[in-house]
């Protein structure tokens, strides 16, 4: 029952994360995804792999995304 | 603007529903999963490899050349990342691109870093504090990878994490040596050298290539475990360290 909320509340982030304009919160909700991967993968008794996805998720990835988005723009203009 | 909404609501739509419709077999699939390899590892991993996370048992016992092959990959990802920035112009931190284009372009040796205008002390207390913390975090995931969960790659990346992290929370003036472009690669050169030896180094065992030299009555089965954890922990650590460094540095005017 947890895992089903816990892949719901995935499944509603991403789809945020495609449809914000503004790609800071983008970035933010992946890093949100990455948290509740971590549980989720602790759920499912895998610490090894929620240590990863703790680190590299929520920790590496918002660096080098946040770095993209300042040497770039910040809103989304696809039109 | 209206129409515009819909339709891009639509396409996200079509996607969930083509994702959905890919991966709908897996979840109604009732094809037992396979065991033989479970329980083989479950009877004999102990044994055969001296690690009680099994986790670490296969990928530096049983598959460590897969291990090698993710660490060259990891290499080649880092150095080709910062070659193709430091050629593009963007901001690096000063002195994490190459000499030459450090002399040209974006880095003046005086020059203070002007990024932190929104750094607040919170963030500066906060992150100077925690850094050392989950440095020391990492070391533990890094040195006991044979006993619970973690390893060389897990501790890794929280020891980047906590060099981010101190990073982020030195106050200007003052550095350490660990947040240092030369340091951090120095000490991805000696972990890369001492990796390629400890892999070989079987060899001259009469074990094969990543066989277990350290295998007999004076040290535990795990040992060779531990130093192949320990050195992948400290390259991958530094360079995934350095590369968040070089993305932290300043800001394009």
């Amino acid at each position: 029952m947890m895992v089903i909320l816990l892949l719901a509340l995935i499944v509603v982030l991403a789809v945020f994360s495609l449809a914000s304009k503004d790609l800071l919160h983008s970035v933010i909700a992946l890093s949100a995804i990455s948290l509740l991967s971590t549980l989720l993968f602790y759920i499912l008794r895998a610490p090894d792999v929620a240590i990863t996805e703790a680190a590299v998720g929520a920790g590496v990835t918002t660096v080098i995304f946040v770095w993209a988005l300042r040497n770039t723009d910040r809103m989304d203009r696809d039109r | 603007m209206k129409g515009d909404r819909l339709l891009r609501t639509l396409r996200i739509l079509i996607t969930m529903a083509a994702v959905a419709a890919v991966a709908a077999p897996v979840f109604l699939s009732r094809t037992p999963w396979p065991s033989t390899a479970r329980d083989y590892l479950e009877r004999a991993g102990v044994a055969d490899s001296g690690a009680i996370n099994l986790v670490s048992a296969i990928y530096l016992g049983y598959r460590a050349f897969d291990t090698l092959g993710e660490t060259i990959v990891l290499l080649v990802a880092v150095s080709g990342t910062i070659s193709i920035l430091s050629r593009s112009g963007a901001s690096l931190a000063p002195g994490f691109g190459s000499v030459a284009a450090d002399n040209a372009s974006f880095s003046l040796p005086q020059d203070k870093p002007t990024t932190h205008t929104l750094r607040t002390h919170l963030i500066e207390v906060v992150t100077g504090k925690l850094g050392p913390v989950v440095l020391l975090f990492g070391f533990y995931l890094m040195l006991y990878g044979h006993l619970s969960p973690g390893g060389g790659f897990q501790g890794g990346v929280v020891i980047a994490s906590g060099i981010v992290f101190i990073a982020i929370g030195s106050r200007r003036d003052a550095s350490t040596w660990l947040t240092k472009a030369s340091a951090l690669n120095k000490i991805e050169s000696l972990g890369f050298l001492l990796l390629m030896s400890a892999a070989l180094s079987g060899v001259f065992a009469g074990k094969g290539v990543l066989g277990n030299p350290l295998d007999g009555p004076l040290f535990g089965k795990a040992a060779f475990i531990i130093v192949l954890n320990i050195v992948i922990g400290l390259k991958v650590g530094s360079g995934i360290g350095f590369m968040c460094i070089a993305m932290l540095g300043r800001h394009r005017s």
